[in-house]
């Protein structure tokens, strides 16, 4: 995965969904609140964070840990690049 | 190139995960581009969300591994990597997680969730806070001595309250507290007073037999980072996410080993795997273990088999050779450190591979799920992975410098302790292989027994057989009079118990020695011996061995006045074949006292010592320990 695959968020949906083992729904699951979200627990964020950093995207890590929803993290991806 | 990660992501867009668990752990033995491993962590992400209790409606027999996890940070995150190892291996788990930071209780309180659990595994994951959290915000090497000891005092406490077997791990020193201290020598102080406890915490082992602990040490060494700064102080994540993958790695080969499916025997391609060069091209000339760069990798490797080998990991070769040339070579080729005395069976042929591990397994008398196949040609591997799909494959290259660590990186010999039998296993099976050829070539069976030299030992165990007795009591189904087995712990008690006697047996031949191979479990009361159980290894069945077992006692117990011995047999799924063994030997039936109130079956025996069996005559007895002669 690359930094360019995340900025769409249908693509950013899709690839976080395949790796956290999530069922999001495109886009509707994208406002959910995080504990919302079909099979959310609260790794999911520390695996996100891991999965961000290895791709190449530098959100402080403590701004993810205050996210509500994927919109509001992808939208951190985006800003922060 | 669709790798095994993809194979399950599939499965799972489509529902089908738990329906096809049985593919998983082929689908994660796939190599991946380059001959990496599957990336297990991210697999066990993708099973996450499986039911257990689903898979096992489709294939019941799937092994369960129950794990607790529990810890003194957040520990959730080991739960990934650890369902990914555990899949690889074919096992499925049934996590219980305890509560962020109640460890102490989650153990030690009977009543805990955890506890209810009945877990195999319970996973106490300790990291640097769990000593400095009680160490003052402006502190000494002294207070982190103080708070060590403390600490250590807990561990060794919870070993014995935990439910199943407890995993604890060694703490990591984090730089972050190795320089707060600006001085060298203080540091030098905080460094030895830490390493003193981590090596406190790994001797706990020797003396509490349900411990594991894994030292973090090489993991880190190999790994990287401890932690990553930022998860560390906002979620308490104080173990990242890269050494928890080897964590996991370390945990699921102890769960494999403690269901006794560790592997037995490795299986070696020689070419370009042992060596440098091909025999068949090059002649044994053109081949190299020393003497050159790559060679001296090739024999490095060498080495290190060796290693595992003297360790009781059988080795075996299968390469696609003349016979006869590969005999000349691990005869006489200077290079070499492994000589034909090292390997139980060396196939090479050029037939396919996957039919000489099949062969190897019969020579051996294992089963084709024992065995591990290390080889540098990706199709062979592919060959036996389809033929043999239960044959563990390591994906060696041709880079010789990293054959070792690919080798290791499963720990698929790995053991929770070895025993003096294990060590000599390689030296047993020569042996076996030996009586075989002696047999083949007797006229008949009592002439082959004649010739075999048999010696029996009876006597009281030697103080450091307790593990030895405890396998054998465990593992023995066959010649197993009574069912059931002593854990290491019970064999240890019953030294101390006035009522109780434990006399073993021992056996060899003109082609070695096979070690301890029997037990009895005696009940002692005036007068009288009951013979509570006995177990005999089915290595050494078919030679005599039993009834001369039984006579010994028997003769034993009339020398020391005794009048009768009574005994008995509870038959079990496979122990059949010792039904008659009291009957053969001169016992008459007795009826239990509260027979029938059981219902187990079993039958009483007694003898009363006036006729005694005899010995056979091809068997050569000797005693130890108190018994006139």
């Amino acid at each position: 995965m690359s930094a360019a695959d995340l900025t769409g968020l249908d693509a950013f949906l899709r690839i976080v969904g395949d790796d956290l083992g999530l069922d999001v729904e495109h886009p509707a699951g994208a406002d959910l609140a995080l504990t919302e979200v079909p099979g959310w627990d609260s790794l999911n964020l520390l695996r996100l964070v891991v999965l961000l950093e290895e791709s190449g995207h530098r959100v402080p890590v403590h701004r993810l840990l205050e996210a509500q929803s994927l919109r509001d993290i992808h939208t951190l991806v985006k800003e922060y690049g | 190139m669709s790798t095994g990660i993809d194979h399950l992501r599939e499965l799972r867009k489509r529902g089908l995960l738990e329906k096809a668990y049985d593919q998983v752990a082929a689908a994660l033995a796939e190599e991946e581009p380059g001959g990496a491993r599957a990336d297990t962590a991210a697999a066990g992400r993708l099973l996450g969300g499986l039911d257990p209790e689903a898979v096992l409606s489709h294939h019941p027999a799937t092994p369960v591994v129950t794990v607790a996890v529990t810890g003194q940070s957040t520990v959730g995150q080991v739960l990934d990597p650890l369902r990914g190892e555990l899949a690889r291996h074919g096992l499925l788990l049934r996590p219980v997680l305890g509560e962020h930071g109640t460890y102490l209780r989650d153990l030690t309180d009977p009543t805990s969730e955890l506890h209810a659990a009945a877990p195999d595994l319970t996973l106490c994951l300790l990291d640097a806070e769990t000593v400095f959290e009680q160490v003052p915000g402006v502190w000494r090497p002294e207070d982190v001595e103080a708070a060590a000891c403390e600490v250590l005092d807990r561990c060794a406490a919870l070993a014995d309250a935990a439910p199943g077997t407890l995993v604890l791990n060694t703490l990591p020193l984090p730089l972050t507290y190795s320089r707060q201290l600006i001085d060298h020598r203080s540091r030098a102080r905080l460094g030895a007073v830490w390493r003193e406890f981590n090596a406190r915490l790994l001797r706990l082992t020797e003396r509490s037999p349900a411990l594991v602990v894994i030292d973090l040490d090489p993991l880190t060494a190999d790994g990287g980072p401890v932690t990553d700064a930022r998860l560390a102080r906002y979620a308490k994540v104080r173990l990242g996410a890269g050494l928890l993958a080897g964590y996991a790695r370390e945990v699921a080969h102890l769960a494999r080993a403690l269901r006794g499916a560790t592997r037995k025997c490795l299986v070696l391609d020689l070419d370009r795997t042992l060596w440098d060069g091909v025999l068949a091209e090059e002649g044994p000339d053109g081949i190299a273990a020393a003497g050159t760069l790559r060679g001296e990798a090739f024999g490095a490797f060498q080495t290190c088999v060796k290693q595992l080998a003297s360790q009781g990991v059988l080795l075996a070769v299968s390469s696609k050779n003349d016979a006869a040339e590969v005999a000349r070579v691990l005869a006489d080729h200077p290079d070499l450190v492994l000589r034909e005395r090292d390997f139980a069976a060396v196939n090479a042929n050029w037939e396919p591979k996957d039919g000489n591990l099949a062969d190897i397994a019969g020579q051996l008398d294992l089963s084709t799920d024992a065995l591990v196949f290390a080889d540098d040609s990706a199709a062979e591997r592919a060959q036996v992975r389809h033929g043999l799909p239960g044959v563990a494959v390591v994906p060696l290259d041709d880079e010789p410098a990293t054959h070792i660590a690919r080798l290791l990186a499963d720990g698929w010999f790995d053991a929770v302790g070895l025993t003096d039998e294990d060590r000599a296993r390689t030296g047993e099976y020569r042996a076996r292989r030996a009586r075989r050829e002696l047999h083949a070539g007797s006229g008949s069976h009592e002439e082959f027994l004649r010739a075999l030299g048999l010696r029996l030992e009876v006597g009281p165990p030697r103080p450091h057989e307790a593990a030895r007795i405890s396998q054998l009591t465990l593992r023995t189904n066959q010649f197993n009079l009574a069912g059931g087995g002593l854990t290491e712990a019970a064999v240890k008690g019953l030294a101390a118990d006035p009522e109780r006697e434990v006399l073993v047996a021992r056996t060899a031949d003109r082609f070695g020695d096979n070690g301890l191979v029997g037990a009895v479990l005696i009940g002692r009361s005036p007068g009288q011996w009951r013979l509570e159980n006995l177990w005999l290894s089915c290595r050494v069945l078919g030679r005599g061995v039993e009834r001369a077992f039984v006579a010994v006692l028997l003769s034993r117990a009339r020398r020391l006045g005794l009048h009768t011995v009574d005994a008995r047999y509870v038959p079990t799924a496979r122990n059949h074949r010792a039904g008659d063994l009291y009957p053969s030997c001169g016992f008459a039936v007795r009826r239990l006292p509260g027979s029938g109130e059981h219902g187990d079956g079993a039958s009483g025996y007694r003898h009363d010592l006036t006729v005694l069996p005899g010995i056979p005559g091809h068997i050569c007895v000797t005693e130890s320990g108190k018994a006139p002669r």
